[in-house]
């Protein structure tokens, strides 16, 4: 009984927080000429937001102060409140149908349960005073496409004239893959009651502003997803499997990329950086700025330091050295190699280190669709000294692998590097 | 003495003489000299793709920054070509960056990506899928790299 009362007192408490707090308001003041502004409930608001649901107190902590969710489910007015409780902002996405997902954009009964959809969305969360804008749709308008279909884009400015007319206090955003010129240009003739564009971009995303310009796009933008360049656009092994950057040039394009993009003082309001949590695609590693056990990468040391100027109280082990004899070679099964990647923890922990052999994915999605983990393949590598030393075995049975090393601190930070490689049908003489 | 600039000769020239017999102007276009530039970065033969850009930049960089003083936007379409020597003389300065960066040479990498952020934007390179792309943007994401990682240590 004790605890049933003490449950309602929290719901009550939450209920009561919730309601207490006016909704927000949230508007763009300004031109192209002078420069855009985002207000929110009257205050200059530059969004440093991320792409992620988890982490918000280290968020908080680091000077980000938005965040970016792709859709709506129960999940999410919890996560609302816990983005308020840390003082982020969100932008809520609303997700649409995409074509290569089986959604006809010249379905009338499709279309009809999709504006239900939207609608309720608006109706259930406009109130919330975390709601910073709306995020309509993400890449919907096809990844293999120019982008310019008319059916989608006009069925998006339909979308956002119903969202503004329930909810007049929150911009529209809607999200697309990269820009082109024919997209830009459907965008401003099908779609004029879109108030922002985010625009996802990986490599190259310094250079959207001027791009967009260069397009005649006059609103202001976001960089909604930006972070390290996909497997797809990435130097590949003779077998194809795409060579991830390595854990310290990974934090360098974070923080390079952003100051980039912020030098746009006049179309930009701000950026999600991606991902701001942990994700498997292509590998466990690529995407996510915190390592599969939870622990913050030098990705978020890096965003850190963009966001605020300063390091944060923890870091997390920078990467000084490997040696990585089986890297992009074929050998042979069961040979033996010495491999060794050295990390420097800037605050002095004592760094402990876990090396794995990992089957090269085959599970590979395009647009970030769901990927499953490669199995791990037991006993391929032992540590052999606390200083980053290990003998791997390669496997037994031929392909493509991957070798990891994940290396933490004890207090939060860590980092995970990986080498790919490949093992051959039969021993080879060369060996 | 006069032994020692022998040897001191001799070392210089056999040690330049894989990269002098290898090395082949062509017509000493611009874009013949950048073709070449890249086929020999991508070879990882650095020296000799040094010898490439420095001639490029010799014969066509003066060319280039009266090209850029011209320009207030990205020029498109087929006038794009009109535009060869700031294309070609930005793309072996951002080859020159990475190459030094391959090579560990850092503050040289910079000089080349700083000349060509700060005084030729408009530089253009031409990309075999089909596209050009803007080698002082990636000069400029690279510098402010650098600069971050140059903080890490």
């Amino acid at each position: 009984m004790k605890k049933i009362i003490i449950g309602m007192a929290m719901t009550a408490t939450i209920l009561f927080t919730s309601a207490a707090q006016a909704q927000s308001r949230v508007e763009i003041t300004g031109d192209a000429q002078q420069g855009y502004q985002l207000l929110v409930n009257g205050e200059p608001f530059v969004i440093k937001g991320v792409g992620g649901s988890h982490h918000f107190d280290v968020l908080a902590a680091s000077g980000g102060n938005a965040t970016r969710t792709w859709g709506v489910g129960k999940e999410t007015p919890g996560l609302l409140d816990k983005a308020y409780e840390n003082g982020i902002m969100v932008s809520q996405g609303i997700w649409l149908g995409h074509e290569r997902h089986g959604f006809d954009y010249s379905d009338p009964e499709q279309l009809e349960r999709q504006r239900q959809h939207v609608e309720e969305s608006v109706n259930a969360l406009k109130d919330h005073p975390a709601l910073l804008v709306w995020g309509l749709g993400n890449e919907m308008e096809g990844l293999q496409s120019r982008g310019d279909s008319p059916v989608i884009w006009r069925e998006i400015n339909e979308l956002a004239k119903r969202i503004k007319a329930l909810d007049p206090h929150h911009p529209v955003m809607t999200v697309v893959a990269h820009v082109n010129q024919d997209k830009v240009r459907a965008i401003q003739q099908y779609a004029p009651e879109v108030d922002i564009l985010g625009v996802n971009a990986y490599a190259g995303a310094g250079g959207i502003g001027e791009s967009l310009r260069a397009y005649g796009w006059t609103k202001p933008y976001t960089i909604a997803e930006f972070g390290l360049p996909g497997p797809w656009e990435v130097e590949k092994t003779s077998w194809g499997a795409p060579i991830e950057p390595l854990s310290r040039q990974k934090a360098a394009f974070y923080y390079g990329a952003y100051t980039q993009i912020m030098a746009d003082e006049h179309l930009c309001l701000g950026t999600f950086v991606f991902l701001w949590g942990h994700k498997q695609e292509a590998t466990a590693s690529w995407f996510g700025m915190f390592l599969p056990n939870g622990d913050k990468s030098i990705r978020v040391d890096a965003m850190t330091r963009a966001w605020s100027g300063d390091w944060p109280e923890n870091r997390a082990p920078v990467l000084q050295e490997w040696e990585i004899p089986v890297f992009k070679e074929r050998v042979s099964p069961g040979g033996t190699f010495p491999v060794r990647a050295r990390y420097n923890d800037p605050d002095g922990d004592t760094l402990t280190y876990t090396w794995e052999v990992f089957h090269e994915s085959s599970d590979r999605q395009v647009g970030g669709d769901a990927e499953q983990r490669p199995d791990s393949v037991p006993g391929a590598v032992r540590s052999t000294d606390a200083d980053g030393g290990a003998e791997l075995t390669a496997p037994s049975k031929p392909g493509a692998y991957r070798l990891f090393v994940t290396v933490s601190d004890g207090r939060g930070g860590g980092a995970m590097d990986n080498w790919p490689f490949y093992v051959t049908a039969e021993p080879s003489d060369s060996e | 003495m006069k032994k020692v600039y022998a040897v001191l000769l001799s070392f210089v020239v056999s040690s330049l003489m894989p990269v002098l017999l290898a090395q082949d102007f062509g017509d000493h276009s611009s874009a013949t000299l950048t073709g070449k530039a890249w086929e020999a970065y991508g070879n990882e033969t650095y020296e000799l793709a040094m010898a490439y850009i420095n001639r490029c930049k010799e014969l066509y960089l003066a060319t280039a920054k009266k090209q850029q003083a011209s320009l207030s936007a990205f020029p498109t379409g087929e006038k794009t070509h009109d535009y060869y020597a700031l294309n070609d003389v930005g793309t072996v300065l951002f080859i020159e960056g990475q190459l030094r960066e391959k090579q560990g040479k850092i503050p040289e990498a910079l000089a080349a990506y700083r000349i060509l952020a700060e005084e030729l934007g408009f530089a253009q390179t031409w990309d075999q899928k089909g596209w050009f792309w803007r080698p002082a943007e990636a000069a400029a994401a690279r510098i402010k790299q650098l600069e971050f990682d140059a903080m890490l240590d």
